[in-house]
């Protein structure tokens, strides 16, 4: 099992005002799995991904990710897991504006000791941006600056891809495209996708849908013939 | 109270730290402002009122036949009194302690009509009484009514009894003249005997006529149609109160306040004004979509303008008022200390309410010129465009360096980023180095002057004067003396010096000074050149720098030395200007003066060298044991005295520094906290993607570092030039303050800027440790 959740709960705040967003779940992502969290705003969806992704604490519960027990990592150890095993991609891109294209992906690379101007031109190429390398992000569209921050993602050759909301700041036919992007990447290096959305459409794509309500996951469909991104509406 | 104003309120509160730096600024700029002003204003009416008080003389004419001058200038409208008087300066003894001294002669049973003296313990001088005892000299060998002071009359000591101790308006600062207007209480002092005891004394008759005008108000005209008076009666010299030694000196003191109530407070006000503007540009720019909304729900412009200008006025008030107030507060400190640490007769003590009213609209003009241009932004916002939360992020590009120096591009990112980070907020990144500009020129002006001082002490006392010490005779003496002198244990080396007053004139310019002859290869003194190159005493005269302005005069040109003591004059050429400290001299050699007089000429001093190891208390009692010497003149006792001096300036300085480093912090402060604050979202991102906390501490002090260190050679330019402009202020024919920096001056303040942004960094990057990584990520604005 790549992720696995056991009666995870997060609370935020204390007393009156303390805000319970999940509420004791369990769930398991096999490896190579393209899941989406699908929900309305304040259903917990990101604070799922956050959990997995290590950048937030579990209230209560455990959770395992690649064997990992993510639960009782030091800072210094959550700092290492992220490097190693999960990639993060953002609604908002989050690309450091100051660093052209390849630059923002060699600083990730180079945190895991790979030749930092080699993978960027080799995981910009593969998201399809080799000649958009030495353009900083204000001189990108913003499908374009989303597929930078893929390739950020991927420079480090994570299992594990967290993306939250990817589509939310793009066009239509940007979306699609990433989306597309990913579910190839899924298929090409058979990493594990976890992608929260609102947008119910993008879970046609995906192996599995996760439905959240309130901290609570409400349905788990399987969904037996995912379609091509290309093919999705919304 | 409303809603815009709760909402000003708790931001001030959310910002706190950055409120509180740019308000300790305006408080000390504004303190500063008030306190050096009053202290200034309260100096000055406090030296006027004892000018009045004691009718200190507006001018004083020297030599010829005074007596007649009086006569001719009592019926001169304008004046209001004057009175004639013997001065001379005649060898004292008090314990054992031979000194110059100086005798002024007074009227008995009454105060003079001009020159009054204060009298502070015991009375005034009756008839037939002995002598009043000016209050330094009486202070250091603790004398009392009753005690006796010794004064050499012809070849004999006569005791005379000390009726009182007063104060004079002419020697509130000891000096004994413009040349020598710093004294050791061991070697100058000064008695008051009555005029018919003066004469018997000092075996002269009256030689000065002080004139006291109409209210004691100064009066150029009268002055002038008094100077051909006088020039008809013979005065070899005369000054006027602005020129008289003691309130010379005492002026430039206190011309230190106002300055520093200009300078200094103009420095802090703009560093304030920075670091204001900058907080307040982020805090407009962050607040954009909330600024959007409101102009979207009918709020006028003006409301958000007037809202905006409220977070630099409203701390500019609060701390303006405490500012002022503490001024006010301070300047009674300071004058009650200065005045009587002086020993100043009248102290007077004022509130300026103009100062205050000034200091504090500097303090909130400063905030609300700060805040108006963020202001504006905020009011012409478009509200659709805010409301997108599209805040541009500023363009990347490649930094200046690597553009001029290409293989920086090669760099690990980690170290491109920093270097990109300054370019990013060009703006910011200028006012941060102005601010490290700024702080710098405080730091060096500060610094400067000590340096100058300490440097200007080691020229004269080390470089220049390389005798152990002078040795006054009671009169002229001749060889017989001056070998007697180096015929005492202890005593390595002696020479012989005239020293006399003249005025040296150049058309219609002149200058009262003394010449002072010495071996054409004297050993015991050096002469600096205001080039820096050591000259020879040989042919002409060598004279003090400022002479070439005050006469209007270069090397080689020609000047009249009149010696009024003989009635005689000379002329010779300036063979060099020298760059001497203390006073303005003229040198000339012995055998040159021998030459132009056709005789030999006796000494009036001596100057002596120890044996190695000695020390001037060790040969004090031989050398004024020995008939004919009047005074001892320790060289090194003097350089210590004028050491404890500076002890005041050095706090002084002290306090400065502390200032300078506050506002240097505010500065840094924040605008790195601005920095911090801006990089939020991607410190968040970088923690995200698996940067551990320390590189990107790292990075961020590597960018906020490089800033602070651009500013440092463009601030130690300006800080020295600053500082000699602030020196050449200070410099007359009394002293020369040419400004001094030791090399590792800039190197500290160098340094001190640097601990200074460092640790302005740590509550910034104390932040960075407690960023919530999902909040910000999250987070729409940049």
């Amino acid at each position: 099992m790549s992720i696995v959740m056991k009666q995870v709960d997060k609370t935020y705040g204390e007393g009156p005002t303390a805000v319970r967003a999940l509420r004791e779940i369990d769930l398991d992502i096999p490896s190579g799995e393209f899941t989406v969290l699908l929900g309305p705003s304040g259903s917990g969806k990101t604070t799922a991904l956050n959990l997995t992704g290590a950048i937030d604490d579990v209230t209560a519960g455990s959770l395992m990710v690649n064997g990992i027990d993510v639960t009782g990592l030091s800072t210094d150890e959550q700092i290492a897991y992220r490097r190693s095993e999960v990639g993060f991609i953002f609604q908002f891109f989050n690309l450091i504006p100051t660093l052209t294209a390849s630059e923002n992906v060699e600083l990730v690379a180079e945190l895991t000791g790979h030749n930092g101007g080699d993978r960027a031109r080799e995981v910009l190429e593969l998201v399809g941006l080799a000649d958009r390398a030495d353009h900083f992000p204000a001189q990108l569209s913003g499908g374009e600056q989303q597929r930078v921050a893929i390739a950020r993602a991927l420079a480090k050759e994570p299992p594990i891809l967290l993306c939250d909301e990817p589509t939310g700041e793009l066009d239509f036919e940007t979306g699609r495209m990433i989306l597309g992007l990913l579910r190839d990447l899924n298929r090409r290096n058979n990493q594990t996708v976890l992608l929260v959305t609102h947008n119910a459409a993008v879970g046609d794509m995906a192996d599995r849908v996760l439905r959240l309500r309130s901290g609570m996951v409400v349905d788990d469909l399987r969904i037996e013939s995912p379609v091509e991104a290309e093919a999705l509406t919304w | 109270m409303s809603t815009l104003n709760r909402k000003l309120w708790r931001d001030i509160r959310r910002h706190r730290a950055q409120f509180i730096a740019v308000a300790v600024t305006v408080f000390l700029g504004v303190t500063m402002f008030v306190a050096s002003y009053d202290s200034y204003l309260n100096l000055d009416a406090s030296y006027q009122a004892t000018f009045t008080e004691y009718r200190f003389a507006n001018v004083t004419y020297v030599g010829g036949d005074v007596e007649a001058l009086e006569d001719l200038v009592a019926g001169v409208d304008g004046v209001e009194s004057v009175a004639v008087r013997t001065v001379a300066d005649q060898p004292l003894q008090i314990g054992g302690v031979k000194m110059l001294g100086r005798v002024v002669g007074v009227p008995a049973d009454l105060q003079a009509e001009v020159n009054q003296l204060k009298v502070l313990e015991g009375s005034y001088l009756a008839t037939g009484e002995s002598i009043l005892v000016e209050e330094h000299m009486a202070n250091h060998f603790d004398l009392s009514p009753g005690d006796s002071v010794d004064v050499l009359a012809g070849d004999d000591w006569i005791s005379a009894r000390v009726a009182g101790i007063v104060s004079s308006p002419e020697y509130i600062w000891p000096a004994r003249n413009r040349q020598e207007l710093i004294t050791t209480p061991d070697n100058f002092g000064v008695i008051f005997a009555t005029e018919e005891t003066t004469r018997t004394l000092t075996a002269t008759g009256p030689n000065e006529l002080a004139v006291y005008f109409d209210g004691g108000a100064e009066n150029d005209e009268l002055l002038e149609q008094l100077a051909g008076l006088a020039a008809g009666t013979g005065a070899t010299a005369d000054y006027t109160r602005a020129e008289q030694a003691s309130n010379a000196a005492l002026a430039e003191d206190i011309k230190g306040f106002e300055e520093m109530a200009g300078f200094f407070p103009l420095l802090f006000l703009t560093a304030a004004g920075l670091a204001s503007y900058v907080m307040i540009s982020r805090l407009v720019h962050a607040q954009r979509p909330h600024i959007g909304a409101m102009l979207a729900n009918g709020m006028t412009k003006r409301k958000v303008l007037r809202h905006y200008l409220g977070y630099g006025v409203v701390p500019g008030l609060i701390a303006a008022v405490p500012g002022a107030i503490a001024g006010a507060l301070l300047a009674r400190v300071i004058t009650t200390f200065y005045t009587g640490l002086l020993s100043v007769p009248v102290t007077l003590i004022e509130f300026y309410p103009a100062n205050a009213v000034g200091g504090i609209l500097f303090g909130v003009g400063a905030a609300f010129l700060a805040a108006l241009a963020p202001a504006l932004v905020a009011s012409r916002i478009r509200p659709a465009e805010a409301m997108r939360g599209e805040t541009p992020t500023g363009g990347g590009r490649v930094s200046l360096l690597e553009r001029v120096i290409p293989p920086l591009r090669r760099l690990p990112i980690r170290w491109r980023m920093p270097l990109r980070g300054i370019g990013r907020n060009p703006r910011r990144t200028i006012y941060t180095v102005v601010g490290v500009v700024l702080s710098l020129m405080l730091v060096l002006v500060s610094w400067g002057m000590i340096d100058t001082v300490d440097h200007l002490m080691n020229t004269q006392f080390v470089d220049i004067q390389q005798e152990d010490a002078t040795v006054y005779f009671t009169g002229p003496v001749g060889d017989a003396e001056i070998e007697a002198l180096g015929g005492i244990d202890g005593v390595e080396a002696v020479e012989p010096s005239l020293q006399v007053p003249v005025r040296l004139a150049a058309g219609a310019d002149n200058y009262d000074t003394a010449l002072v002859s010495l071996n054409a290869g004297t050993e015991m003194h050096r002469f600096l050149s205001s080039e820096g190159e050591w000259l020879e005493l040989s042919s002409g005269l060598l004279v003090g720098k400022a002479l070439g302005d005050l006469l209007d005069v270069e090397v080689g040109d020609s000047i009249e030395v009149q010696v009024g003591l003989l009635g005689a004059s000379f002329s010779e050429e300036i063979a060099g200007f020298l760059d001497e400290p203390l006073g303005t001299l003229a040198y000339l050699s012995d055998e040159r003066l021998t030459k132009i007089a056709g005789v030999d000429l006796p000494a009036t001093s001596a100057l002596i060298r120890y044996e190695e190891g000695l020390e001037g208390g060790d040969l004090r009692s031989a050398v004024t044991e020995l008939p004919g010497v009047a005074a001892f003149n320790d060289s090194k006792a003097m350089f210590d005295m004028m050491q404890e001096f500076m002890l005041l300036f050095y706090a002084f300085v002290g306090v400065m520094l502390v200032f300078g480093g506050a506002m240097a912090f505010a500065l840094i402060f924040n605008a790195m906290s601005v920095n911090i604050a801006e990089r939020r979202r991607e410190v968040a991102t970088l923690l995200a993607v698996g940067t551990d906390r320390r590189t990107i501490s790292r990075l961020i002090t590597t960018e906020n570092l490089i800033v602070a260190v651009m500013g440092i050679p463009i601030g130690l330019v300006a800080g020295y030039y600053l500082s000699s402009m602030a020196m050449a202020t200070f410099s007359s024919d009394m002293f020369s303050f040419d400004l001094y920096v030791k090399p590792m001056t800039f190197v500290w303040a160098s340094l001190a800027i640097v601990v200074v942004a460092l640790v302005s960094q740590i509550p910034g990057l104390r932040a960075v440790r407690r960023i919530s990584i999902p909040e910000i990520i999250k987070e729409r604005a940049a």
